[in-house]
């Protein structure tokens, strides 16, 4: 089996850290994209903090040694070179893209938070539950927006997710161009101190995770 | 809140946001094979495993316990 950490352009040189397993680091080319992959052994991986880290720790280093880098999600791997080849062919023109997009760039996520989880709605019909229930959720999505709409502006691009825990209202992940980082930090700040029953956390610089393209399209 | 309650709360948003891109974001490329079952319910069990060196992870837990 091939495991995949990340696709590049640019690829100076591996860096001198072992992959998931504790395997070697190796390099392959195919139209001009770099692949960065090692061999495994079987046909399962579990997501353990060990294998994680590892996943993750390979494609940080690989960041400052590449012109552009798109991250690979955990877990995927590959029956044999020419299945690698393949998949990446097939992909060509949407990995160029994103490579384009991400040139430069870094990902900054933010995330907002409530202190507590929202009490259920307490109401004496199914009817006064559902609309106390709507109400909580067209307040979250206010401000879910108030807090992403200044953040996106300082962005090359963006994602947002709302409330996918009982307490989480909003997540997003931002592109920036390096010069603009402190400027979105600032401006994290200014939300914070104007949302003082939430916690705003912005965390970053990532590898593009976020700005990698997934199964989705 | 207060200053002293919210250093492990970003502790743990560092982490969540951590496990949540490595599992759930990143390049996806058609004929690969999924070597771990990674759905958005994994991001907690991974997050669970991180979670417990950094000692917030009964909390954690009855987090999921809600849901």
């Amino acid at each position: 089996m091939i495991y995949l950490y990340a696709i590049a352009e640019e690829l100076a040189e591996l860096p001198p850290v072992a992959g998931v397993a504790g395997a070697a680091l190796e390099r392959r080319a195919v139209d001009g994209l770099e692949l960065v992959v090692s061999e495994l052994d079987g046909a399962a991986l579990e997501p353990t903090e060990e294998t994680l880290l590892a996943h993750a720790r390979v494609v940080d280093e690989l960041v400052p040694r590449a012109g552009a880098l798109l991250p690979a999600r955990f877990g995927r791997g590959f029956g044999d070179e020419g299945a690698l080849v393949d998949a990446v062919r097939g992909r060509a023109e949407a990995l160029r893209e994103a490579l384009r997009l991400v040139r430069g760039r870094v990902e900054l996520g933010v995330r907002v938070v409530a202190e507590g989880a929202e009490p259920a709605p307490e109401a004496d019909s199914g009817r006064a539950y559902m609309e106390a229930r709507l109400a909580q959720t067209a307040e979250r999505e206010r401000l879910a927006e108030e807090v992403h709409r200044p953040l996106e502006r300082l962005a090359r691009a963006s994602t947002r997710t709302v409330a996918a825990t009982p307490r989480l209202v909003v997540s997003g992940a931002y592109l920036l161009e390096l010069d603009d980082v402190e400027a979105f930090r600032t401006r994290v700040a200014e939300l914070q101190a104007r949302h003082p029953d939430l916690a705003v956390a912005c965390t970053g610089p990532w590898p593009a995770y976020s700005f990698a393209p997934g199964d989705d399209e | 809140m207060s200053a002293e309650s919210k250093r492990p709360l970003e502790q743990q948003i560092t982490l969540l946001e951590l496990v949540d891109r490595v599992l759930n974001k990143g390049v996806v490329l058609t004929g690969d094979i999924m070597l771990s079952v990674a759905d958005v319910d994994l991001v907690y069990v991974g997050l669970r495993v991180l979670l417990a060196s950094v000692g917030t992870l009964e909390e954690l837990q009855a987090e999921a316990a809600e849901r």
